[in-house]
């Protein structure tokens, strides 16, 4: 088996298999047995249903699980007659109906089994899912979920040099140029010589409110308008609008998935980040219609140097 | 070392309500949940500021055995209520990940 | 202590930046999660983390941070390496996982 890893996935897969759960893809209709059924009745269901696996139950409940795997055992060892009762494995790893996808998708790494019975809340089993299942819902999703992304950038307007302005325009989930807005920003403010200490304000405050707008909003601009005497950040998006704003101002409250945190975001730090590094800072959002966020950074100026003649 | 003179000798605070004394052997640092599915050890404690549900649930089927929350991270409730279901208590410690580590590392004489 | 210290005692591998391995090391940053990393005002930082993304690398300029420590033996992806490049920024990896990086720094810090 390649080792393969999530988290070098490209983000539209990445992101279906943290936004889908287990219930998503799994089989609902089950082929199933009991203790009492023998082998080859199993080995029966298994060739006429063209499945690999039987789960074995007790009314709604799972008991045990037999493969092919132990039929071939079983013709081998010449006990194919026998009730399946004594032969079938009772250790069963079990997935639950609601884990997202990408977590199934470890169990598949760590434990080589090639089907998994699912369990619902009340531990009945609902379900049974194999890699061909995961692999069948990916490429249908991913089918479903095409999405054009285009780089704009807005022409630079005619500025004395030490002034500086620019608008970003950036896209949902666009994780290959996530940060390279910030970055550009950090680097053309770098040269127009500024205390370190507001530079990293700058950089802070940019890259927050470019994430935000990657990560949680369905669109927008970064726009950024800088003078020796401030620096003025805006991040505008088309929605979806932020439902609380206090609520999102709030130290470790976040709206992100799963994927998100995997990616290493969504930790909840964003709007009380660009808060904290804002002279001045100004927030507006309607459900709906979208998201505004101003954050204002003043630059002191330069302290007079008096020279004392001896 | 037994996690209850780990807790008192590193001052972590218990935040959930299993008071359990298992051995420990080693420590585990991530905050990425797919990768502690993958490589942690068991009899670890899961050193961590990812404070949510989940953070049990993976620590629970990789068989860790109590998780420490740093940076003086709160653990919300339904994150409390999991941990006890499943028996893993939930330390708390100020020092971030790197601190933490390295104190428990040191305690558990690993260096 | 520098990062060339730090290459030598964890044995690492140097991907990016070998032209600024003197820099200086006071503090470590153990984390995955990015805006977790952006809360640090620490200065003569080392990011420690075994994400493998671009992400990593814009997180750690824009924080200033002086180099970045990839753990658990994982490979950056050619973007990041490319990224670390552009902006000279130090990149190591080491096949240690983040506990075992945190207690080996942390001997080295308290020397």
């Amino acid at each position: 088996m390649t080792n393969f890893t999530l988290d070098s996935s490209p983000s539209v897969v990445l992101e279906l298999t943290l936004r889908l759960k287990i219930r998503d893809v799994m089989t609902t209709e089950l082929i199933l047995a009991e203790k009492k059924d023998s082998l080859r009745h199993i080995q029966q269901l298994m060739k006429h249903n063209r499945i690999t696996g039987v789960p074995i139950v007790e009314g709604k409940r799972l008991v045990g699980m037999v493969s092919v795997d132990d039929i071939i055992q079983a013709l081998d060892g010449g006990y194919i007659d026998d009730p399946c009762d004594h032969h079938m494995s009772r250790q069963l790893i079990v997935l639950e109906d609601d884990m997202p996808l990408s977590l199934g998708i470890s169990f598949f790494e760590k434990y080589h089994f090639g089907r998994f019975p699912v369990l619902n809340k009340d531990n009945e089993l609902v379900g049974i899912v194999t890699s061909r299942d995961i692999l069948t819902s990916l490429l249908m999703e991913m089918n479903k979920e095409m999405e054009h992304l285009e780089e704009k950038l807005a022409p630079q307007k005619e500025v004395p040099p030490e002034c500086w302005s620019r608008e970003f325009t950036l896209h949902k989930f666009d994780f290959e140029h996530a940060g390279s807005a910030s970055g550009t920003i950090k680097k053309e403010i770098k040269d127009k010589g500024l205390d370190p200490k507001n530079l990293r304000r700058i950089a802070v405050a940019s890259y927050e409110m470019e994430m935000n707008l990657i990560v949680h909003s369905l669109g927008g601009t970064l726009k950024v308008e800088h003078t020796p005497e401030r620096t003025i950040l805006e991040a505008t998006d088309v929605g979806p609008g932020i439902e609380d704003v206090d609520k999102a101002m709030t130290e470790g409250w976040s709206t992100a998935n799963d994927w998100i945190r995997s990616l290493g975001f969504g930790a909840g730090m964003g709007l009380p980040n660009i808060k904290r590094v804002s002279d001045e800072f100004f927030i507006q959002s309607q459900v709906g219609k979208g998201t505004l966020v101003r954050s204002i950074i003043y630059h002191p100026p330069e302290k007079e140097v008096t020279h004392e003649h001896s | 070392m037994n996690i209850l003179d780990i807790a008192v000798r590193l001052s972590w605070r218990l935040l959930s309500s299993t008071k359990i004394d298992v051995d420990i052997k080693v420590g585990y640092t991530s905050d990425l949940l797919s990768d502690v599915m993958g490589n942690a050890p068991a009899e670890s404690v899961f050193i961590t500021i990812q404070a949510h549900k989940n953070t049990v649930a993976v620590a629970s089927l990789a068989g860790l055995s109590a998780i420490l929350l740093c940076s003086n991270r709160q653990a919300p409730q339904d994150m409390i209520a999991a941990a006890d279901q499943e028996g893993i208590p939930i330390y708390q410690t100020e020092e971030n990940q790197f601190w933490a580590s390295y104190h428990l590392g040191k305690l558990l004489n690993l260096h | 202590m520098n990062l060339s210290e730090v290459v030598a005692a964890l044995g690492c591998q140097v991907l990016a930046g070998n032209s600024s391995l003197t820099q200086n090391v006071e503090n470590v940053c153990a984390c995955d999660l990015m805006s977790d990393v952006l809360v640090v005002e620490k200065d003569n930082l080392l990011l420690v983390t075994s994400l493998t993304t671009e992400q990593v690398v814009r997180t750690a300029d824009i924080v200033g941070a002086h180099g970045i420590l990839i753990s658990n033996g994982k490979k950056p992806l050619e973007k990041t390496v490319q990224l670390a490049h552009q902006l000279n920024l130090p990149l190591l990896s080491t096949k240690l996982n983040t506990f075992e990086v945190c207690v080996e720094l942390g001997k080295l810090l308290k020397k």
